[in-house]
């Protein structure tokens, strides 16, 4: 049955919450979607090291799934790999930082910024350009940057920046001005890519990390989240953020940083972790479109009925949260976090959850 | 400085996390005569287990944890080779990684921190372990307890890989298997043969307390 509204209509009414024919969905379908292309066989390695494969595979992914938004993540090693660290590529593994270029406190001060347009950024950048071209009158399309406290950790292990957060703690911030500044040129490149929206990984905002005062001071302050987060703004793009942190920072990065969307994810054995109703009936959704929180294991373990009740479950649970609100159609149906890029994650189940939005998305209060 | 004076100080380096102080303690316990033990339990795991409870209230986060757990190892360090072989020996041995073909270790390191501060003898394999080194521990390490973590999905099937190798060699059932990391679950524990799966390091320490 053809729908009312076309997905940019969809996804425009949803920003400004305004009536939809149903809520918009997307579960953030982005390595994996280069299962669909072809006869299906294109390794993960392949994906992420070509600007053309990349934005293919985003590409063949939003159609063969039928999303209302298309998301350039690839994966966070990227930033940290083009600053040198080794980045163990398996042909079907996520790839992942195996030997950081930061080992020492010097490290953090000398690290050299390189060209933005060279490594897996410039496949970042060039493949967001093809896609974003392609997809300019289909969807809302983003592109997808590791936040600076984010690349610093995988540019020098979690373990060593969370403990020069005290004891070496101006190493820390140089290193984090550099990665800023490196970003800031990324936006640039994202700004002449020209998708709609940029999308910030901030996913050390969580308090099973940092507490308010150590976040501000290592991402959300000014010189660092927050100038990053005008520059997208002044690149023409809307703001973006994705956390699938257990307990995120809402009010420093929603209500302060003001996002257009924001992502996130429920842990529901985590005391205090928010669902989707706790996160729309405390006002996370009042000004900005909250997606989540399907559990990504789900696609790889849960069978397709499975996968139709939880989304169903999740739909109900969003409709009656939006309607006490007042709201209309600020959330979208997502999964928590990336859905899992492996070989093993069932298709199948990425089409049921759109399928299931269109089928019962439908809000009425 | 007398005895009590020296466990406040082995409490309070962990606390603050100071390394330089845990390990000035620890030696002045055993110039002062302090049982090794008696450091360890009523100095850096008190401390240790006072840092666990503000973590988990959120009045402390990661970074006061890591530095307090290094502290701890720092004054384990000078007093654990003090220990007598059968105190020693009457620890239950864990064995604790990150499974093949996953680097992401932070989580690991904290309930390795937790469960050595439980009582636990804690052999630590790393990250990347390779399947037959948790499989060979019973046998190796003498391991009555397996603790394995991933962050990333491919790898998952490593754990399963691990119960099997364990029941193919015979020696399932002599040892406790906890799992965790965001993927992970109690069902997927279930599905694998695992014993346990954590949410945090907290919620370990109190399920292996409960079977060992």
């Amino acid at each position: 049955m053809a729908e009312k509204m076309t997905h940019i209509q969809r996804c425009l009414a949803s920003l400004a919450d305004e009536p939809v024919d149903r809520l918009t969905v997307y579960p953030i379908a982005c390595g994996v979607s280069r299962r669909t292309i072809g006869d299906g066989t294109m390794t993960y390695k392949e994906w992420c090291s070509s600007p053309k494969n990349y934005a293919q595979g985003l590409i063949s992914g939003q159609k063969y799934f039928d999303l209302d938004f298309t998301v350039g993540l690839m994966d966070l090693s990227v930033i940290a790999g083009d600053f040198g660290s080794h980045v163990r590529m398996d042909e079907q593994n996520t790839p992942f930082v195996d030997d950081p270029v930061i080992k020492t406190v010097e490290d953090y001060e000398t690290l050299q910024m390189p060209d933005p347009k060279k490594g897996r950024s410039g496949v970042i950048l060039e493949g967001t350009k093809i896609f974003a071209e392609a997809l300019k009158n289909e969807t809302i399309t983003s592109g997808f940057l590791e936040g600076p406290l984010l690349s610093l950790t995988q540019s020098a292990s979690a373990e060593k920046v969370f403990m020069d957060m005290y004891n070496n703690r101006s190493a820390v911030h140089k290193a984090l001005g550099t990665f800023t500044d490196y970003l800031k040129e990324m936006v640039k490149g994202m700004g002449q890519a020209k998708p709609a929206a940029c999308m910030w990984d901030y996913l050390w905002g969580s308090y099973s990390c940092l507490g308010d005062k150590e976040y501000d001071e290592f991402e959300g302050q000014h010189k660092y989240a927050g100038s990053l987060n005008e520059a997208v703004g002044k690149e023409g793009m809307a703001l973006a953020i994705h956390n699938c942190a257990d307990l995120p920072h809402l009010d420093a990065q929603v209500k302060q940083m003001k996002p257009a969307v924001y992502t996130m994810a429920w842990y529901p054995l985590i005391p205090g972790s928010p669902s989707a109703s706790d996160a729309i009936g405390k006002g996370y959704a009042d000004n900005c479109v909250l997606c989540g929180t399907i559990d990504p294991q789900g696609f790889v373990r849960w069978s397709q009925e499975k996968m139709q009740k939880v989304t169903m479950n999740l739909i109900q649970e969003v409709k009656t949260a939006l309607c006490a609100r007042g709201l209309k159609s600020r959330y979208t149906i997502a999964s928590g976090c990336e859905v899992p890029p492996t070989v093993t994650t069932r298709l199948e189940n990425i089409k049921e959850v759109s399928d299931t939005v269109k089928k019962y998305g439908q809000v009425t209060c | 400085m007398d005895g009590k004076a020296i466990l406040d100080g082995l409490e309070k380096a962990v606390i603050s996390g100071n390394k330089n102080d845990a390990v000035k303690y620890a030696k002045d316990a055993l110039t002062a005569g302090v049982k090794a033990l008696d450091a360890i339990d009523n100095g850096l795991v008190k401390g240790m287990t006072i840092v666990g409870d503000k973590y988990a209230k959120h009045e402390y986060f990661l970074p006061q944890v890591l530095l307090a757990a290094n502290a701890m190892y720092g004054g384990l360090d000078i007093l654990l080779p003090h220990i007598p072989k059968a105190d020693a020996a009457k620890k239950v041995v864990g064995v604790i990684g990150v499974v093949e073909g996953d680097v992401h270790d932070i989580g690991k390191n904290i309930v390795k921190t937790m469960l050595t501060a439980a009582g636990l003898d804690m052999h630590d394999f790393g990250k990347d372990v390779p399947i037959e080194n948790f499989v060979n521990s019973v046998k190796n390490q003498k391991a009555n307890l397996i603790a394995m973590s991933t962050l990333m999905t491919p790898t998952m099937d490593g754990m399963k890989a691990v119960v099997d190798g364990l029941i193919e060699n015979g020696d399932r059932m002599k040892v406790k298997i906890i799992i965790g990391g965001a993927p992970t679950s109690q069902a997927f524990a279930d599905d694998i043969g695992a014993d346990m799966h954590a949410i945090n390091a907290q919620e370990a320490v109190k399920k292996v307390k409960e079977v060992l």
